[in-house]
């Protein structure tokens, strides 16, 4: 991946783009699901709480890896684009109290 | 685009670029991280005015409390630290003070002790998890170091597979391939450790770096996580200790010998377990004394925890109850990765593999700059990691000793010692950044390391020039000091065989084991 983006500079975007989905979208992507994990466990709610920070590490770490080799870019973004549906999911109260 | 690379290739450059982007932080992570396992011990050999009385903390407690009675009757609430078995500091704060603030007391006369002002061992811990940045920034900035770390750990079992079909076709001998075996070898030994401590290291300010379910669930508001979590030891930090607590106004009542608490202390967490006493208005009929365990009475970080009883009468008014399941894993988790339970030999364990980490993490910044060489002669990038490889790796061992060294040679009365010192710390890692600017990789390489063998080695002889006395603690810091001296000793012996040979020869030649002969 590197040697080819060395050769021109759209390739250098392709891959800061890349890194850019990996690391921030890959963060934003996690929040939503740790939301959204804590929100659904059938616990209490500190118990839920605490699980789904402590898998939130490997749900970012399997994003990132995932994100950062995957082929197609647009998958990757597609995976970025997963963070609403969760974050609808992990902040609905939220949500319906600003609707109103 | 060109052909698509593979899975493996891809993870490949992953870990080549995160484990060399992130790996200069990493090391001096890891390797503060190793030093501060024994970050009590270090503190009291930079503190060579303490001197071991084998005096006991139940007579201890009440020496303090005579010094306390007589200076500071009137104080809203007084603190002891009591000596234990990592350190023989006796030290007193009263209304709240911070840690650092306290003063240090004679176990046997009772008089304040002049120690001198030093940054101590703190200073490895506290560097490990910030970097010595802006507190919050630093812990941001160490978080996302291990994510990287787990990244690079990942990324180099999925590469590591297809190594281990190329096992059977292995052959012996190239220079490059002997520090693969090295970083793979210290890699896969420890990968449990590896993984343990870097998610274990992340798990302790989960909090912080994914507030997402505070924010879902709590609106925000991590307060009231915190007091759901443990709500009888939020309803017992609610009074007592703050430095605005208000005066009470019960009337006087004599307050009992906290030696007494002590002995029950003992009694409940076990001999040789209790870390301190705090005393929350003494002198007055509504007393509480508190009794705090260390942190390593078991795997569970005990922070915070404590027996409370009535000052007076002395009666046990609150214990700590079992933390609920997820709490307790959590508790578990941070006590993992502080390593306070286990005593000794559990040190002992995670300060060797610290060092195993450290070394997976050198030699794999090594393995970058041996690889590139052969493929290029004038790479500017490659210059650049050559000389940061050898000022973060030998550099920063010369700048850990240069501080230890600094706290024997600067005059003890010294104002502002502390800050000193640290400037001594910086000053010399500055100047081995620069030294290795300055004179070509092989020759950096092992005159740094050189020094960093003096500096280590003669520790031992600084340590018996400049303290009265000496001790076990102070006796196992010199004498790791003088084996650490010895290998770094060894490596810089390495090092100029290898440079005469010209650059593209392998810096250190370790023939694998089951080579042929």
């Amino acid at each position: 991946m590197a040697r080819t983006a060395a050769k021109d500079g759209r390739a250098w975007q392709v891959l800061l783009l890349r890194i850019v989905m990996a690391v921030l979208g890959g963060y934003a992507f996690t929040y939503a699901a740790t939301a959204a994990l804590a929100r659904l466990l059938p616990f209490d709610r500190y118990d839920a709480a605490a699980i789904a920070m402590l898998a939130s590490f490997v749900v970012y770490l399997t994003f990132v890896l995932w994100a950062l080799t995957t082929r197609s870019s647009w998958r990757v973004l597609l995976g970025v684009m997963a963070t609403l549906p969760l974050a609808a999911i992990g902040f609905w109260p939220q949500l319906l109290e600003g609707l109103r | 685009m060109a052909r698509a690379p593979s899975l493996t290739q891809s993870m490949s450059g992953v870990h080549t670029w995160v484990g060399l982007l992130l790996g200069w932080a990493l090391f001096a992570i890891f390797l503060t991280g190793t030093l501060a396992v024994f970050d009590k011990e270090i503190d009291w050999w930079m503190a060579p005015e303490l001197t071991n009385q084998d005096q006991g903390p139940v007579v201890a407690a009440n020496v303090a409390q005579r010094w306390l009675q007589a200076n500071h009757p009137t104080s809203s609430s007084w603190t002891i630290a009591l000596p234990t078995e990592r350190s023989p500091r006796l030290a007193v704060s009263v209304d709240g003070q911070r840690r650092g603030e306290n003063t240090p007391l004679d176990a046997e006369s009772g008089e304040p002790l002049a120690v001198r002002d030093t940054l101590g061992g703190a200073f490895f811990f506290h560097f490990h998890y910030t970097l010595h940045l802006p507190r919050l920034l630093g812990v941001w900035v160490v978080g996302f170091a291990a994510m990287a770390m787990l990244v690079a750990l990942v990324s180099g079992i999925i590469i590591h597979k297809k190594i281990f079909k190329d096992f059977f076709t292995f052959r012996p001998a190239k220079g490059q391939r002997s520090w693969l075996d090295g970083h793979n070898a210290s890699a896969v030994l420890l990968l449990p450790f590896h993984l343990m401590i870097t998610y274990t290291g992340l798990a302790i300010f989960c909090v912080l770096y994914m507030p997402a379910a505070v924010d879902a669930l709590y609106g925000g508001d991590r307060q009231a996580l915190f007091r759901e979590a443990d709500p009888a030891a939020a309803a017992q930090t609610g009074r007592g200790f703050g430095r605005d607590a208000p005066k009470s106004q019960a009337p006087a009542a004599p307050l009992l010998a906290l030696g007494q608490f002590v002995e029950q202390g003992e009694a409940y967490y076990g001999r040789g377990m209790v870390a301190a006493v705090s005393v929350s208005d003494p002198g007055q009929a509504d007393a509480r004394v508190t009794v705090r365990p260390v942190l390593g009475n078991r795997i569970e970080l005990t922070k915070g925890q404590g027996l409370t009883y009535d000052g007076v009468s002395g009666a046990l008014l609150h214990e700590p109850a079992p933390a609920r399941a997820s709490l307790l894993t959590q508790r578990v988790l941070a006590g993992l990765h502080f390593a306070q339970f286990g005593g000794y030999p559990m040190r002992w364990l995670y300060f060797l593999c610290g060092l195993v980490s450290c070394a997976m993490i050198g030699s794999g910044l090594v393995l970058y700059a041996v690889k590139k060489r052969k493929q290029a002669r004038d790479d500017r990038f490659l210059a650049v990691v050559e000389r940061l490889n050898v000022s973060v790796i030998a550099g920063l061992a010369v700048a850990c000793l240069a501080l230890l060294w600094s706290n024997r040679l600067l005059p003890a009365a010294l104002e502002a010692r502390a800050s000193a010192e640290l400037a001594a710390f910086f000053g010399v890692w500055l100047a081995t950044l620069l030294h290795a600017m300055w004179r070509p990789p092989f020759h950096a390489w092992r005159e740094q390391l050189l020094v960093a063998a003096v500096l280590a080695l003669a520790l031992p002889l600084l340590d018996f020039l400049s303290a009265d006395t000496t001790d076990r603690v102070r006796l196992s810091i010199d004498s790791a000091a003088a084996m650490m001296g010895l290998v770094f000793g060894w490596t810089a012996w390495k090092v100029p065989a290898l440079s005469a040979k010209g650059r593209s020869e392998p810096l250190l030649r370790v023939r694998p084991a089951g080579a042929a002969q």
